[in-house]
């Protein structure tokens, strides 16, 4: 086989056949949102024919307001962890790469132990320190649960980059009077703005698609995320697949948005965090 | 500044507090609180509810207001969750436990002092108010009456089969069973997919119900003693009868991915003629009539009794340590007596209502009345048995078993377990969930 | 933008993109090389401790004391539902190996990381090299492979699930083309375990195809070309040139992909709830969950917990070293 026969057409043609293959699901998804109940039934694989909002509308018209309390703790919990995580990975990471004590190194193994845990393993005592602590069942305790989750990717992210950052450019802001904390925010922050941009966005993707630390850590008190109201959709619907898919994709949009937005920060992320651990 | 402008992590983190802030600034969720009538310092206390394709959140948030509108001083605030006593034990070990609650057992609650008892005062309207009764106290205010399960069936197919009437005997079933296969009909429905595994425990439910519980209606109570174990000849003759049932192809195995409103699904689509199912599927029928005729009867005996299997429950539960237990309790007798929405359950749910002098609303449907007629019938005769998987109380199942349980029983009908294996794992997790 | 272009050399470490990046933002006035060692230990004093504070604060509360918590617990046949609690020493873990439902769940959970290791890893590889060309046809067709990516499992379970159920698409598919009995994906207690897992594959390999293109962006084309003046072929090519720039691609996915397989829990709850039957689907994350927090049998769970961690730490401390090992000998 040589290179010759593996351009043009042929290529293309196999790329596209694999690449729809591969999509076909959220294709489904998507074309059966916007088709009444009877045409998903009938004709699941066409584009729809009677092409209508109702879907979207049993979804967002919901009178316990399943998608739009979700929505609003979603956006609220997935902005809060995101900010927190990546301030305090960003100064945990300065810390580590800044200090040469033997107890800084210990510290950096214990954070970057923290990359494998699943949430699901330590949920359970997790609950309990969140009980007396009296976080159960609120938006914070589920904001830090979500923090210290992303602070081992955060750390080892900005550790990588801190280590590029010339000490000397520290010291000279130090001998202009800046305090540690000013100097940190204003000279060394800026210049990690593609970790930051990497760690946020990794850490907003995980947040906003977390399913079994909100269902726990939330509780039913404060309603649920998006993720979850999705799972309680699912049960309560008779066979009713346009509004469980609608809710899918209303639900996807808004983390689909901050993703396209920082995609490349994802992928860049992704790879700094392997090769520089 | 020399430091090169970013603007879009900038615009990011900004957007990102904004909102974070605002949102933070409205009360999350609170889109379930529904306010007591005229009063301005009410107690603000948390329900306990699940939602299914019968009891939606309309149905629930209509109940709430109508009790809070008897009990002024109340705030009720909603909860959606599930009824599993794994659930609440877990509200319960996290710090939140809610206030009220229903229709879940309060084994292994009311034994750690967590749920507030009912007198016979404040029973006083109920039917039967030692249902689900632990050590002589009563902790749930049970005021319906379920059947569980009872076989609903296809008129349609069992006419196209050549079955005139419902079997009487075991025997009977067996042979009905044999004409629906051959006439190309799966006798038998099942559900259980998904997180739904509980659908799939209702034929076998409805064997051990019909076969041991007429000879020894007390032997849960027996096995909760050990002087009864699963291994014993008679449970392991019921479990035997549902492999045999699955063995000769009468149970639609299809049904194991199916949810349970799919299963209900598949009863409608005419997958297979027979459903055994609880009381509610009956208000679902009403509800949503399919393109058949539908006919119930009880599981027959090989004696050629239809056995039909109770529980009353349902009732609603309250919280040692509720904000105001006083106001709690009378807010949850509100709810379970008030008229309004005892008809409401009955048409939501099919629900056989345990109350003194009710009578059930003039508009229910067909299914309704039927079901309640085998009821009264099986009731009259004798014939009723406790609906030993859904009992709540003296002789019930320990906490945490009826999931394995359940699993199991997919295991039994898959012929993955023999029905002597089967026996002996429920001996084995019955041993580790008392432990 | 000044300082060194390393971001397009063609290395590995053009791959690590975004440390290019700092140096190209990197201001005149830092712009010389940084420092004796001597200053930098100079710098190493505690002055900056009080940036760790928060981080650690909210790791070890959240993290480490439950870790340390779940360790301790697993020692006591703690039950939620009952109020006395004992030292039971080492029991649990006794039990947990004489326990058949407890060896299925490993089993299950080493065969679904097995596959979702393997296949998107290859596929994600092989589809990278697909879509490894220039053209607005191949961007468009690489930014459907990102799509997967950002669906929570929550999402993608319940897709697949109205695909796979025996109701479903496909086995509407496969009725209409003649086949009788098509097989219950979900249902069928010997196949469940293979179609989650297969659901899986296809949620990471998105990801995997997106990691692999980065990695083919850093592979120098010239060099390509040279070789295949010179006649190397395809797979000769592949070897000697490819294959040793994407090695930090392949660690990553590779970490990743066992990751998700260890942590299996979304999936499983929402498309099987560990069945059918007792334990066929069931995973060691999951089971973690259904024993510690829905069975409230806390301690025989936090023993659970505690031998995945175990196992985690193990399997990818040997997975690192061996990654590592390669990247450096290449």
């Amino acid at each position: 086989m040589t290179t010759q026969t593996w351009t043009g057409p042929v290529r293309t043609l196999t790329a596209l056949t694999v690449t729809a293959v591969f999509i076909l699901p959220v294709y489904l998804v998507l074309a059966n949102t916007f088709k009444p109940g009877t045409e998903i039934f009938a004709h699941p694989g066409t584009l729809p024919l009677h092409p209508t909002l109702d879907n979207i509308r049993n979804v967002t018209g919901r009178t316990d307001h399943l998608f739009w309390a979700g929505l609003l703790n979603s956006v609220q919990v997935t902005a809060l962890s995101v900010v927190f995580s990546t301030m305090l990975s960003a100064m945990l990471a300065h810390y580590l790469v800044r200090t040469k004590t033997r107890g800084a190194r210990f510290i950096a193994v214990l954070i970057l132990a923290g990359l494998m845990i699943p949430s699901a393993v330590t949920l359970q005592p997790i609950t309990e320190v969140l009980g007396q602590l009296h976080l159960m069942g609120t938006v914070l305790g589920l904001v830090l649960v979500n923090v210290a989750a992303n602070l081992p990717f955060g750390a080892l992210l900005f550790m990588g980059f801190i280590k590029n950052i010339p000490l000397d450019l520290e010291e000279a802001a130090a001998l202009d009077g800046a305090g540690p904390l000013r100097t940190f925010w204003s000279i060394v922050f800026p210049l990690l703005r593609p970790a930051a941009a990497s760690v946020l966005i990794f850490a907003a993707v995980s947040v906003w698609n977390d399913f079994i630390t909100p269902l726990i850590v939330l509780g039913p008190a404060n309603g649920s995320t998006v993720t979850v109201g999705m799972y309680r959709q699912i049960s309560e619907h008779v066979s009713d697949f346009g509004a469980v898919f609608a809710f899918m994709v209303l639900s996807t949009i808004p983390i689909l948005i901050l993703f396209l937005f920082f995609q490349r920060y994802f992928v860049k992320g992704l790879l700094g965090g392997a090769t520089k651990g | 500044m020399y430091v090169p402008r970013g603007t879009r992590l900038r615009t990011a983190a900004a957007v990102a507090v904004a909102a974070a802030l605002a949102l933070s600034a409205c009360t999350v969720g609170d889109g379930n609180v529904t306010k007591a009538s005229g009063s301005g310092s009410a107690v603000t206390l948390t329900f306990l509810t699940f939602e299914n394709p019968n009891l939606t959140s309309e149905y629930w948030d209509a109940a709430i207001a109508r009790a809070s509108a008897k009990v002024p001083g109340v705030t009720i605030k909603k909860l959606v969750g599930t009824n599993s006593t794994a659930y609440l034990q877990q509200l319960y070990a996290s710090g939140q436990a809610p206030d009220i609650m229903t229709s879940i057992s309060p084994d292994g609650f009311a034994q750690k002092g967590e749920l507030a008892p009912w007198s016979a005062d404040e029973m006083k309207n109920f039917i039967d108010p030692h249902a689900g009764a632990i050590k002589g106290q009563t902790y749930a205010l049970s005021f319906n009456v379920q059947p569980i399960p009872l076989v609903y069936y296809n008129k349609d197919d069992f006419a196209k089969a050549g079955i005139t009437t419902a079997p009487k005997t075991y025997a009977e079933f067996l042979d009905d069973c044999a004409k629906l296969k051959a006439a190309g009909i799966i006798p038998l429905e099942i559900g259980g997919g998904g997180k739904d595994t509980w659908a799939a425990a209702f034929g076998f439910g409805a064997i051990v119900s019909s076969d041991m519980l007429t000879k020894t209606p007390d032997w849960f109570s027996k096995r909760a003693a050990g002087t009864v174990k699963f291994s014993d000849p008679d449970f392991v003759a019921a479990a035997q009868k549902a492999a045999d049932l699955s063995k000769k192809g009468y149970i639609d195995t299809a049904g194991l991915s199916r949810s349970y409103s799919d299963v209900e699904q598949a009863f409608r689509d005419k997958k297979a003629a027979m459903y055994p199912m609880g009381s509610w599927f009956s208000a679902s029928l009403d509800k949503n009539k399919p393109s058949f005729d539908v006919g119930v009867f009880g599981w027959p005996s090989d004696a050629g009794q239809n056995v039909v299997p109770v529980v009353t429950g349902g009732g609603l539960m309250v919280n040692s340590k509720a904000k105001d237990v006083g106001l709690a309790k009378k807010w949850a007798l509100a709810f379970a007596e008030d008229k309004a929405n005892l008809d409401n359950s009955v048409l939501a749910d099919g629900l056989i209502i345990g109350i003194k002098g009710y009578t059930p609303p003039a508009n229910v449907g067909a299914m309704y009345t039927q079901t309640l007629d085998i009821y009264q019938k099986a009731q009259q005769s004798g014939q009723t048995v406790p609906a030993w998987m859904n009992t709540a109380g003296d002789g019930s199942l320990p906490p945490g078993f009826s999931d394995q349980l359940n699993a199991a029983i997919v295991d039994l009908i898959t012929g993955r377990k023999s029905p002597q294996a089967f026996a002996a794992y429920l001996d084995q997790r019955y041993a580790a969930a008392t432990r | 933008m000044q300082g060194v272009k390393n971001h397009d050399r063609p290395t590995a470490a053009g791959l690590r993109g975004p440390f290019g990046s700092v140096k190209r933002a990197r201001p005149p006035i830092g712009a010389s090389r940084p420092v004796a060692a001597k200053r930098r230990r100079e710098g190493g004093t505690y002055r900056f401790l009080v940036f760790a504070l928060p981080g650690m604060a909210v790791y070890v509360g959240l993290v480490l004391v439950p870790m340390v918590m779940a360790i301790g617990t697993s020692t006591t046949d703690r039950n939620g539902f009952r109020p006395a609690t004992h030292f039971v020493g080492l029991r649990n873990y006794g039990d947990l190996f004489s326990d058949p439902a407890y060896l299925l769940t490993l089993r299950n959970t080493l065969i679904l990381t097995a596959i979702v290791t393997i296949v998107p890893n290859v596929l994600g590889l092989a589809i990278a090299q697909l879509l490894d060309r220039r053209g607005w046809a191949f961007n468009a067709m690489r930014a459907v492979f990102f799509v997967p990516v950002v669906l929570s499992s929550v999402v993608v379970s319940v897709i697949w699930e109205t695909i796979i159920t025996d109701d479903g698409l496909l086995n509407r598919v496969l009725r209409g083309l003649g086949v009788a009995h098509p097989p219950g994906w979900l249902s069928d207690p010997g196949i469940a375990l293979y179609s989650v897992a297969s659901i899986m594959c296809w949620q990471m390999l998105g990801l995997c195809v997106v990691i692999y293109l980065a990695g083919l962006q850093g592979v120098p084309q010239e060099l390509m070309e040279a070789a295949a003046i010179d006649g190397a072929s395809p797979v000769a090519r592949f070897r000697a040139v490819t294959w040793p720039m994407i090695a930090p691609a392949v660690t990553i996915c590779t970490v990743l992909l066992m990751i998700g397989g260890f942590k299996a829990y979304d999936q499983v709850k929402v498309m099987t709830n560990g069945g059918p039957g007792i334990g066929t689907t069931t995973t060691l994350a999951f089971d973690v969950v259904v024993t510690g927090i829905d069975g409230a049998h806390i301690g025989y769970g936090a023993a659970k917990a505690t031998l995945l961690l175990v196992l985690i730490a193990a399997v990818s401390f040997a997975a690192l070293r061996l990654l590592r090992r390669r990247e450096v000998e290449l």
